[in-house]
């Protein structure tokens, strides 16, 4: 009869932190994770951005892969732009280190990136690997589009990575 | 003893229902280059996760990027650590009683400890995203215990934790305000699928999902129904009653996911298995919160049903033994068989309590297959006896794996065929894949012969085995007037399965000693079949006035088959010792596989000629007459015709041996044969 009160007050534990997790909402504990399933209420979006990636003169698309493959090639673009764009995620940091100064201070140089600086080859050598083919040259572009009516139409488009 | 049956059976299925899981997950990564040490990640990211914060600030994942070799090792070590659980669980299959003195939960905790970290530096690295992983991790804690009681409320808390998630997903919609977001949809599809639809748009799904943005309101349907779907699971909380709903709502949402959203989320079907497995001991039906202390309910009325479509002549024994100890008995049968269960009388008349469920000529079978499991379902059946296959193995195991608290049995026909594989063709694929499955979820068999059951048991160590002959006897029958002297070989002419060659020489010798009375041959069984044409042509042309021959075309009614062989003086069964199953297993009678001697031996105590390689019971050996050569059988039948006295004091003989074929007797075989 205890173990099994144990196990049913365990139980209710493992569901009240995931409540509370979930009405967190910005953070999660793993294993306690969201299950939202796209609940946000959308706005329309100003803009949309897309990497398109070029390999050897020719534009990769998304039907020529398995939906995984299609993610590992554009996940990795994703995360180096948030990557940069964050200075190696220092709102994080900051966040950490104004809740648990003492800790932070400990563990700060384990919280920290080695420079980046090679992800373009790594991208390069990574796609090969995924398309099965040497790769001569390597275009990512970060290309933004705006909604009209239900389609897409381009509104910038900057060059990002260029290997030749 | 039941919970701890239905709990073997439990485990061993999850064992390889979660594994298989397990390493498709892995083989997926391995084939999108997505394995630590395919990716090789030069940096880690921060995604806003307080554990993977916390693993990051260990500073394991930029040691790893530092030393590239960890990766590998932690790809190797995720293959390989599941393994000592795998051996232990199948080590133990079929012992259960070993399982809790030995049970050790170290492995299960470091399988499930290196499964949440590989996980975390997956997420890390190349964001694998947790969700829809958790069930993996939550449902590998049963490898923690071995005791059923912690196994099945494991089960539960994974249940309840997946109903949450669909549950939670439809709260945060109504509470969001997504489900009154008129756009939501069509939004959601351009923001998720932005790069499949910034391309040339020539796939089917880019212009699929083209169409439903600029057809929003039936993108919005989508959603909307999509929510209801979720919400629908909240029911799961108050009852387990829906729980196969449940089963097909989640399949059709991981389908209308992979479809709608190019998300394979198929990973989330790992937590269908607490919907339909569960602790029978402690099963509370309609009310799954129930607490511990309260009173259980009342045990089930044990319910069998029967399921037979091939042999309806080896069911008697079977029904007066269901009749007996079940509260409800149900019997799936063809027609023909339903009119031919007995020779007198109804069925209803000889089972009145048994509830025949019969399957219309030219009704396919799978059909009456399905209708038998789905009867099963919804009427409670506890217990599942089937008396054949049918050439659905591959169907029944199916069907079975999802059985959910029923105890199944199964008469075995052939043991060489059962136990052993073939390739032949895509049938013999289908069935050589299935025994093993099979065999996993049956534990409990039934022989028409001691001999087969022993056999059986010493192949498959650990199976129930149990000898129940086709029917009882059914008490002394006085011999029929002394002429003609009346010879019966039951069964259908087949040279494959009989030798009549041997026959037909002993009739010559009977015919060339011209002191014998009349003899007349009874060939009871189809002789229009093209096999049988030459072998009524050999017998007739034997022939005289002292030596009559008599047969029957197509099939011959029960009532007529018993009245033969109540006229019969000798019943004579001259089989090939050795013969062909039909998927080509080598078979012997007496030993691998039964003809259907003792079922007409058992109608009344008459004696019969059989040949001496024949491997016969004990009990039946009052009534054979082992011979070995026509001239043996010949003079076997002679000594049988010529002293009337004796014979009938054979048959006093047989009547007193065969007083012990009676229900009672059979009775503790019969519940060891159901006994969970």
């Amino acid at each position: 009869m205890n173990s099994r009160l144990i196990a049913a007050l365990a139980t209710a534990v493992f569901f009240l932190i995931q409540i509370s997790i979930d009405l967190a909402h910005s953070v999660t504990a793993f294993p306690f994770v969201h299950y939202g399933m796209f609940s946000a209420s959308l706005p329309a979006a100003d803009s949309l951005l897309s990497y398109e990636v070029t390999v050897n003169g020719k534009r990769l698309e998304p039907a020529d892969f398995r939906i995984y493959r299609w993610d590992m090639i554009q996940q990795p673009l994703a995360a180096f732009d948030r990557q940069i764009t964050t200075h190696d995620f220092i709102p994080d940091k900051q966040k950490f280190q104004s809740e648990l100064p003492r800790t932070y201070h400990y563990v700060y140089a384990n919280l920290n990136n080695q420079a980046t600086g090679q992800f373009p080859s790594w991208y390069r050598d990574y796609i090969s690997r995924l398309t099965g083919q040497p790769i001569h040259s390597l275009q990512v572009t970060k290309v933004w589009y705006g909604q009209n009516n239900g389609k897409l139409m381009q509104l910038r488009k900057a060059s990002w990575i260029d290997l030749e | 003893m039941t919970t701890r049956t239905y709990y073997t059976r439990d485990r061993n299925l999850l064992v390889v229902i979660y594994f298989l899981f397990y390493y498709a997950v892995l083989l997926g990564f391995f084939l999108d280059d997505r394995l630590l040490s395919q990716y090789h990640p030069i940096f880690f990211n921060f995604n806003r996760d307080l554990t993977e914060l916390a693993l990051i600030a260990t500073g394991i994942p930029r040691y790893m990027i530092a030393h590239p070799a960890w990766f590998t090792i932690a790809d190797i070590l995720a293959f390989l650590l599941p393994l000592p659980l795998i051996f232990r669980e199948a080590r133990q299959t079929g012992h259960p009683e070993t399982r809790p003195a030995n049970f050790s939960p170290w492995p299960g905790l470091l399988f499930v400890c290196y499964l949440a970290f590989y996980l975390l530096l997956a997420d890390i690295f190349w964001q694998v995203h947790h969700e829809p992983f958790i069930l993996l991790l939550v449902l590998a804690l049963v490898w923690t215990t071995g005791r059923p009681d912690r196994f099945y409320l494991i089960l539960k808390g994974c249940r309840y934790y997946f109903l949450y998630i669909f549950v939670s997903a439809a709260i945060w919609k109504l509470a969001r305000g997504a489900v009154f977001n008129s756009e939501e949809m069509s939004r959601i599809l351009l923001l998720h699928h932005t790069d499949l639809l910034t391309g040339d748009c020539t796939s089917l799904a880019c212009r699929f999902c083209s169409w439903l943005i600029a057809h929003s309101t039936i993108a919005q349907s989508l959603y909307l129904a999509a929510f209801v779907l979720e919400a629908i699971f909240v029911m799961g909380f108050f009852t387990r009653r829906r729980d196969r709903l449940l089963i097909a709502l989640t399949i059709l949402f991981v389908l209308a996911d992979l479809l709608v959203m190019r998300i394979p989320y198929w990973t989330i079907l790992l937590g269908t298995i607490p919907l339909w497995m569960r602790d029978r001991a402690g099963d509370h039906g309609d009310d799954p919160l129930r607490l511990p202390n309260r009173p259980h309910p009342q045990p089930r009325k044990k319910k069998i049903a029967l399921y037979e479509t091939t042999h309806h002549e080896n069911l008697p024994a079977l029904l007066d033994l269901s009749q007996a100890h079940f509260g409800q008995v149900t019997v799936f049968l063809k027609e023909l068989s339903y009119l031919n269960l007995t020779g007198d009388g109804s069925p209803e008349q000889r089972w009145p309590r048994i509830e025949f469920y019969i399957q219309p000529t030219g009704s396919p079978n799978r059909r009456f297959i399905r209708q038998l499991f789905r009867h099963i379902r919804r009427h409670g059946y506890t217990h599942l006896h089937l008396c054949t296959l049918d050439n659905n193995l591959l169907f029944f195991a199916l069907r079975l794996a999802f059985i959910g608290p029923v105890h199944v049995s199964l008469t075995i026909h052939e043991v060489n065929e059962f136990l052993s594989g073939n390739f032949g063709s895509l049938r013999s694929w289908t069935e050589t894949f299935s025994k093993p499955i099979l065999r996993r979820l049956i534990r409990h068999f039934h022989f028409f012969l001691p001999a087969m059951a022993r056999e059986f048991s010493r192949r498959q160590p650990g199976a129930t085995t149990v000898f129940i002959p086709s029917r009882f006897y059914s008490g002394h029958h006085p011999a029929p007037p002394a002429q003609p002297f009346r010879i019966v070989i039951p069964g259908s002419l087949d040279p494959n399965r009989r030798n009549y060659a041997d026959v037909t020489k002993t009739v010559a010798l009977l015919r060339a000693s011209p002191s014998l009375p009349p003899i007349e041959l009874v060939l009871l069984g189809d002789s229009g079949t093209d096999a049988a044409i030459g072998i009524i042509t050999t017998f007739e042309s034997i022939t005289s006035n002292r030596l009559a021959i008599r047969s029957f075309k197509g099939y011959v009614p029960e009532r007529t088959y018993e009245q033969e062989l109540a006229g019969a003086h000798l019943i004579w069964s001259p089989l090939n010792i050795h013969k062909k199953s039909s998927r080509n297993s080598t078979e012997t009678y007496g030993l691998t596989t039964a003809s259907g001697l003792t079922s007409d031996l058992l109608l009344y105590n008459t004696p019969a000629l059989v040949p001496a390689d024949l491997i016969i019971p004990e009990l039946f050996q009052p009534a054979t007459y082992p011979y070995r050569s026509p001239e043996e059988a010949c003079a076997i039948i002679r000594r049988l015709v010529e002293d009337p006295i004796a014979y009938t004091a054979l048959r006093g003989t047989i009547h007193h041996a065969f007083s012990f074929f009676t229900k009672e007797n059979f009775s503790p075989a019969f519940a060891e044969l159901t006994r969970p």
